[in-house]
């Protein structure tokens, strides 16, 4: 997988918009007034939990060698492709909830309907079409992003050399040395 | 062609079929099943509480899937018999008597409910919950009821007991020694008890219920000599080994009364396999051989089963049996050994507490947890471990489940024991996101399945 869902939690209002948006893409109707009326209602796949006085989106990491996918006696959780992430084939969850317990973030549940475990799946189809998942679109400041990690690890690179350059000394020449580093890309 | 005929539809028989399958595209599965469907079974206080209302909902393992795999199902129908001299079985069922030849079979005949001997138990009003059937009648039973008892110690017996709470009815819990008797140690139980208590889930504990009363159907229960009102008594006392098929047969049964088993999942007789709650499953720690009817070492074990059957030679040194479960907003997991179960393998333990290592909790009590036990052997070896957290106990489990997987030194293991939640936080407030890598948990053999999987979804 070469794109990962990254939060900038400076941004987070804990508005709760995404879990409304998360909540309602995997609702049966998809469509807000009568997704309310569902009985069960429809669930929520990621949650913005309370950390001190910040609020951080949290959704599947959808972990490289994750933990759910070993554990998990009948291959239900799954990847469909290098490029896929971490999904569930519901016919083949016997709820054991193995996955669960070995999860390092606790973002799995067991679905209120049929108990089958139900987890983010990054709105894969969507993924598919070039869209954003739903819980980024829905984000109004832009706390919640979809970026490849190639851009992940440049930006904390150029993060990373600035700090380098402005904690080995103030003199001006340097500074100027790193802009012109800047400007040469 | 290699023909492969699997006994029993739920999470054993068909991951064996699936297994077999997989490892022979040309071998030709059949699975009979006495169930229309196979379900699963966390999905039946789901029913209880009004979750779902049809069966199917919680179904697994449906047509497509098996049509995927090239698997025929006949159900429901029953075997009666099975010819080990033959080989072939008799199949009663779609108005029929038919014999079917096999190369190699598997039984995952499951297991039953046990229905404590209490005077009064056979009267009306008194349910079990091990098939949908039974859950249907405890959802007629408790549509008008405003209380109900529940006997049992599991968890799924906590479930139905708190799905009928959100019902709204008056739920009494009775256990005949403690809850969770075989998964936590005493002090755990009785932690619990005392929370579940004051959730609003009437305890009555120590002593079994002496008897069910009643004109008829039930009326009252007695609980040390106090009579308790109630027209639905739910049995979850547990489950026995359906091994009467086996048994007729000349299979060997283990010493717990569960067919036995080697490490490749034979039965006694050649060609013939078990796996499930019918069957013995070899131990991790110790490769000793116990009944265990869990749904996922059900699972593990038909998968090897199946391979086996269906020409392969896989092997299990032990599995892992791992339970997690929130009931009334308790989380509770158990990795391994308790003291219980070691006993029954004769494995000296020694349990100490676990504390957690963060102190302090924030605004929704991540942080440290609620209560927590280690259970080393005489090599201070991790060989259990068990804990019970309000929120998020998921991030210390998996470390947990590790340790007692590979068996790691306990001074050791307290040293790296930490709080990747609290970690991950901080790294959160630090930098704008982060990915965590994580190092693998999974058995070889889980791997291996993994694999083969993957690769015959490529095909």
């Amino acid at each position: 997988m070469d794109k990962i869902i990254i939060v900038d939690i400076e941004k987070c209002l804990a508005c709760k918009s995404c879990e409304i948006a998360c909540a309602l893409a995997h609702s049966r109707s998809k469509i807000l007034s009568e997704a309310a009326q569902e009985s069960p209602k429809p669930q929520r796949m990621m949650a913005v939990e309370a950390a001190g006085e910040y609020g951080v989106p949290i959704q599947c990491r959808h972990c490289e060698s994750a933990p759910c996918i070993e554990i998990c006696p009948t291959g239900a959780i799954h990847r469909e492709d290098e490029q896929s992430p971490v999904v569930v084939e519901a016919d083949l969850c016997i709820g054991c909830k193995l996955c669960m317990l070995v999860c390092p973030f606790g973002v799995l549940k067991i679905g209120k309907e049929g108990r089958a475990i139900i987890k983010c799946d990054m709105c894969y189809e969507r993924l598919k079409e070039g869209m954003v998942p739903e819980c980024v679109e829905a984000c109004p400041t832009g706390a919640i992003k979809l970026v490849s990690l190639e851009e992940v690890t440049k930006s904390r690179r150029k993060e990373a050399s600035e700090q380098i350059v402005r904690e080995s000394g103030s003199g001006k020449g340097r500074q100027g040395k790193a802009k012109r580093v800047k400007g040469g890309k | 062609m290699r023909k492969v005929v699997v006994i029993g539809g739920s999470a054993a028989g068909m991951m064996a079929a699936i297994s077999a399958a997989v490892y022979d595209s040309n071998a030709d599965v059949t699975v009979v099943s006495r169930d229309l469907t196979a379900y699963r079974r966390p999905g039946i206080p789901a029913l209880v509480a009004g979750y779902i209302s049809d069966p199917a909902g919680a179904g697994v393992f449906a047509g497509e899937t098996l049509g995927q795999y090239k698997i025929r199902l006949i159900c429901p129908a029953e075997v009666t018999n099975i010819n080990v001299k033959t080989k072939t079985v008799s199949v009663q069922g779609e108005g029929k008597i038919q014999e079917l030849g096999f190369d190699s079979a598997v039984i995952a005949t499951g297991g039953y409910p046990i229905i404590p001997k209490i005077p009064g138990s056979e009267k009306k009003g008194v349910y079990t919950f091990t098939t949908f059937e039974g859950a249907q009648e405890i959802v007629e039973a408790t549509r008008e009821a405003e209380t109900a008892v529940v006997v049992g110690a599991g968890f799924v017996a906590l479930e139905i007991a708190e799905s009928l709470m959100h019902k709204g009815l008056d739920v009494y819990f009775n256990v005949r020694s403690r809850i969770l008797r075989k998964i936590v140690e005493p002090d755990v139980s009785e932690f619990l008890s005392r929370r579940f208590d004051k959730s609003g889930l009437k305890m009555l504990i120590g002593e079994a219920i002496s008897e069910v009363g009643g004109a008829g159907s039930v009326e009252y229960v007695v609980h040390k000599s106090k009579k308790i009102s109630t027209k639905v008594v739910i049995m979850g006392t547990g489950v026995k080994p359906s091994v009467s098929l086996a048994e007729k047969c000349g299979i060997a049964l283990g010493s717990s009364g569960a067919i036995k088993v080697d490490n490749r999942m034979q039965t006694s007789v050649a060609d013939i396999y078990a796996a499930g709650d019918c069957a013995e499953s070899p131990d991790l720690g110790t490769g000793r051989f116990v009944y265990s009817p869990v749904g996922s070492i059900g699972a593990m074990a038909g998968r090897i089963a199946g391979a086996n059957a269906a020409g392969g030679n896989e092997e299990s040194k032990g599995f892992l049996r791992a339970q997690t479960d929130e009931i009334l907003g308790m989380q509770i997991f158990s990795i391994g050994h308790s003291t219980t179960t070691a006993k029954e393998v004769n494995l000296a333990v020694t349990v100490r507490d676990l504390r957690a290592p963060v102190s302090g909790q924030d605004d929704r009590g991540a942080g440290s947890f609620e209560t927590g036990k280690l259970l080393t052997d005489i090599d201070n070896r991790i060989v259990g471990a068990q804990l019970v957290s309000v929120y998020h106990g998921s991030q210390y489990a998996w470390q947990l489940y590790q340790a007692v997987l590979r068996g790691k030194d306990r001074e050791k293991f307290l040293k790296e024991f930490n709080s990747p939640r609290r970690k991950f936080t901080e790294t959160m407030l630090a930098t704008a996101g982060s990915t965590i890598s994580v190092e693998n948990v999974g058995d070889d053999n889980a791997l291996r399945w993994q694999n083969k999987l993957c690769q015959k979804q490529e095909q």
